[in-house]
């Protein structure tokens, strides 16, 4: 069976509790690197956030030493001049006077040969830039605090706190790719960043939600430890988690490639750099970092600890991927498990299989299970359809 | 009728999309394109200090009035927090625009030459005038005036709502410049050049004078030349009724206190000279009035200091490459993830797309019915939210579609797992969208600007993703895996094969065909 089958098939054996400590020393590495970065070389940041004006025209074949002598009879010949996009010539300097940046713009529309109508200027204050951070931070905070609340509400709070330590590396080491690569940061990558927090959030929920629905393999049989648990709920949604994050990528690299890349437009470059690595240190995290914290949180509770202890005692690997139920094992147990099931201790809505009488081949699978407790979705109000009876699929 | 049944929500949202977007296309709604799209002024203005609400709103409503008189287009002036965004798309005087909302108007000090009676601008096509009318002001050039055939002063009727031109204000020479209580022309004052200006000005308070019960005005000028010096200089001639600041009926001459061309008092000067800080304007000032001419002595025409954050001159041309890039961009990013989407889920593939051409579909219309009747703009920002939902939509379709394969896989007949798995991934969905629109609505209630762009159109999106997954998903799922044509060569559907229906208990080998790759 190909890897890319089984893959497929949800059916891999990845030993997550070993790759779990590389990928946590990964992290570590980076969210060091991050922060000595931070420190030391600080953020490249764009003129919103120190105050000043930016001239934007665009102007084709025109290079930087020939705006540069163009505009020092203005006064601007130190200004810093970039050629971005493909032909888009940006000149930023210190704040000046209203007279002083229309003489600027009169000189770049005579350099490009346009009309002073088509160059841009961008006049900022010093503040404001900081405002937005400073604002930015604050939803960021408000952001932890409803996720937190949220997520244990829904979930349970060890879930919430592991995916908020994910996000905070995605924020942290996203931070840090821009102090080491010194790419600009501006307002339009603050936005971007703030977006990223949310599908970080998206693909935890998913592993978590596969992580709830398996949990019972872990009390209720006692076959494994939370963590040999999490592992293979982790090989489940592998393919899922993959996917969410492959179809969230590929528009967010056509915006890169084809929309800054070919056509230069400036503010898409802005937007899908922070993106691109805010997507991909998200799905990463997902799972290797918010999946290891959950289990290093799970584990200390007695219960979790009483399973691993008689375990290691039986003399099972619990160091190591316990052997894979199978699929009929795994509906066996979900059966068993929904039976004797607390109605009140696990999430209801969770996974509570629909009472199925059209399961002619699968009579064991169909328990005396009352309606779900909670559908959680309106979907209810359509109940299936009763098969005919004695029809064959 | 019950072949529907379960399905009705699928012909229900189909209709909604098709109805809503005919309705955009026929009533010829669009989407109001942002500055960075189309080109114009943008300004941020945030006061200092922490102003009173009422004071941003009456700020707002000043800088509506200077820039209606610059006569643009629809000028965007929105209050997002304490700071006060404007935006004038398209406008040709671009620096006059900047310069009119991003100061406070000029305060100015001018001797007043003669009074005139308002009707002289209101009746000006009529030459009998009651002169009763002119009662109000004592002032005997007014009946001079009613014989003049025709309006003198240039000033049109409705002065008062429209504001006055830059020649109008005339700094430099004698021009007639308007008195207005509201809307309402009190009267119309001829004055001469610029005295002095706010400049000179330190602060001003309203004072109650405790043995008169009345209110004044004090304003504070600054020391030296500059200050003082100036106004003493003005208030010397107009107190001895020099040419250029002629007695009046009442007394000495007056200096009329100019604001955005209006003037907002004209008291007499009483000494020929004053102390900086010892200068008091009384006359019938209410608490209110008293407290008004204070504020705008001290800040000018608007009632709060108003500082410039930001200001962004957008080229027309350059907005316009930036759209095309955007929706090329976006083009082609939905084309490859298309492409994904059906080379891994084949017919759920192409499901899955159409159910971005409905989210398309509605989210073109409310972003169209927005822009046109609530003026809520398209910027770059926006589109780049709208692009990256496209993931989020997929997502969703991503979560079920595997769930789906999985159960299948762990013995399910295709049937039954698309109810099952639809019920667990729409609360895995629920629960991530949640979390998004969390995100969101923090982000739209927090920041400012830009951001808030982008937090509308994610949540937005969000909802749509919420909407259409259930009411379209679900069903069209359903269909799809009732279709017997579908049933019988399962990887279609990019699932595996069902297991077989064994009579007894399966075994753990399952076969392994089917698998899409």
């Amino acid at each position: 069976m190909s890897r890319l089958g089984r893959l497929n098939r949800g059916e891999t054996n990845i030993d997550f509790l070993k790759v779990w400590k590389r990928t946590l020393i990964f992290s570590g590495v980076l969210v060091i690197i991050s922060l000595l970065s931070l420190f030391t070389r600080g953020l490249n940041l764009g003129i919103d956030f120190e105050g000043g004006v930016s001239w934007e025209v665009s102007a084709p074949g025109v290079s930087v030493s020939e705006a540069r002598s163009a505009l020092e009879s203005v006064g601007e010949g130190s200004a810093k001049i970039q050629i971005v996009g493909s032909d888009i010539v940006r000149v930023q300097g210190p704040e000046a006077t209203p007279e002083h940046e229309a003489e600027v713009r009169q000189k770049l529309a005579d350099l490009a040969g346009t009309d002073v109508g088509n160059v841009s200027v961008s006049t900022v204050g010093a503040s404001w830039g900081s405002d937005i951070t400073k604002s930015a931070i604050r939803a960021l905070v408000f952001f932890f605090i409803a996720i937190l609340i949220y997520l244990s509400i829904r979930l349970e709070w060890r879930m919430a706190v592991a995916a908020i330590v994910a996000v905070f590396h995605d924020v942290l080491i996203s931070v840090g790719v821009y102090s080491v690569f010194q790419f600009e940061v501006t307002p339009g990558t603050v936005i971007a960043f703030l977006t990223i927090l949310g599908y970080s959030i998206y693909d935890t929920i998913v592993v978590d939600d596969k992580i709830k629905e398996n949990e019972r393999l872990v009390g209720q049989s006692g076959r494994m430890t939370y963590g040999q648990m999490t592992s293979l709920s982790m090989n489940q949604v592998l393919l899922r988690s993959l996917n969410t994050s492959i179809v969230s990528i590929i528009p967010v690299i056509a915006l890169l490639v084809v929309g800054a890349g070919i056509m230069g437009a400036v503010t898409l470059e802005e937007f899908s750099i922070a993106l691109l690595v805010g997507l991909v240190v998200g799905a990463y995290s997902s799972i290797g970092v918010a999946a290891p914290v959950l289990v290093w949180l799970k584990e200390r509770e007695p219960k979790n600890r009483t399973i691993r202890e008689r375990l290691a005692a039986q003399g099972v690997d619990v160091l190591h991927n316990a052997p894979r139920p199978t699929g009929q094992r795994l509906l066996e147990v979900e059966d068993q498990s929904h039976g004797r099931r607390d109605p009140g201790a696990l999430d209801p809505d969770d996974d509570a299989p629909v009472t199925d009488d059209d399961q002619p081949g699968a009579p064991s699978t169909t328990t005396t299970q009352a309606p779900r407790p909670a559908a959680p979705a309106p979907s209810g109000a359509i109940p299936p359809r009763p098969r005919k009876k004695g029809r064959k699929r | 009728m019950r072949r529907f049944r379960g399905y009705w929500s699928l012909i229900i949202i189909v209709l909604v999309a098709v109805l809503s977007l005919t309705y955009t296309l026929a009533s010829g709604n669009k989407p109001l394109l942002g500055l960075d799209l189309q080109g114009g002024v943008s300004v941020v203005l945030q006061p200092k200090g922490t102003p009173e609400s009422s004071s941003i709103d009456e700020a707002i409503r000043i800088i509506r009035q200077r820039i209606d008189a610059l006569g643009v287009a629809e000028p965007e002036i929105t209050r997002q927090g304490n700071n006060i965004l404007i935006q004038i798309p398209g406008v040709k005087d671009k620096d006059r625009a900047i310069e009119l909302v991003g100061q406070t108007a000029e305060l100015q000090f001018r001797p007043v030459l003669a009074e005139l009676d308002p009707s002289v601008v209101t009746d000006a096509t009529t030459t009998t005038v009651d002169p009763g009318a002119s009662t109000t002001t004592a002032d005997p050039t007014a009946s001079t005036t009613t014989t003049a055939p025709s309006n003198p002063t240039g000033l049109s009727p409705d002065v008062c709502k429209t504001g006055l031109t830059g020649e109008q204000t005339n700094r430099e020479g004698t021009t007639y410049l308007p008195q207005c209580d509201g809307e309402t022309l009190v009267s119309v004052l001829q004055v001469g050049p610029v005295a002095l200006t706010g400049g000179a000005l330190d602060t001003a308070r309203a004072t109650l004078n405790g043995q008169t019960t009345k209110w004044t005005v004090s304003p504070v000028f600054k020391g030296g030349a500059d200050g003082i010096g100036l106004f003493n200089a003005a208030a010397a001639k107009c107190y001895a009724g020099d040419a250029t600041c002629p007695a009046s009926a009442s007394g000495p001459g007056r200096l009329a206190i100019v604001l955005d061309g209006r003037v907002i008092s004209a008291p007499t000067i009483n000494e020929a000279s004053f102390q900086a800080d010892q200068i008091q304007i009384s006359g019938n000032f209410t608490e209110r009035s008293a407290k008004d001419l204070a504020t705008s002595l001290k800040y000018g025409a608007l009632p709060v200091e108003l500082e410039q954050q930001q200001a962004q001159i957008v080229s027309a041309t350059l907005g316009r490459d930036a759209l095309h890039a955007g929706l090329i961009a976006g083009l082609v990013g939905l084309i490859l993830v298309s492409l994904y989407m059906i080379a891994f889920y084949r017919v759920l593939g192409v499901l899955s797309i159409l159910k971005l051409f409905i989210e398309g579909a509605l989210l073109w219309s409310v972003i169209s019915y927005l822009g046109t009747n609530n003026g809520l703009a398209l910027t770059l920002a926006g589109i780049t939210g709208i692009i990256v939902s496209i993931g989020v939509s997929l997502d969703s379709n991503v979560v079920y579609y595997e769930h789906l394969k999985e159960d299948v896989h762990d013995g399910r007949t295709i049937r039954s797992a698309t109810d099952r798995a639809f019920h667990s991934s729409f609360s895995t969905i629920v629960k991530a969208d949640v979390a998004s629109l969390i995100g969101a609505a923090l982000l739209w209630w927090l920041t400012v600007g830009p951001v808030r762009g982008f937090a509308f159109y994610l949540a937005l999106s969000t909802l749509l993703d919420l909407l259409t997954s259930w009411a379209y998903m679900r069903p069209v799922v359903k269909l799809a895996t009732r279709s017997k044509g579908l049933l019988r060569r399962p990887s279609l559907l990019g699932i595996p094969a069902e297991a077989p229906q064994p009579t007894g208990r399966r075994t753990a080998a399952r076969p392994s065909a089917g698998a899409t790759r």
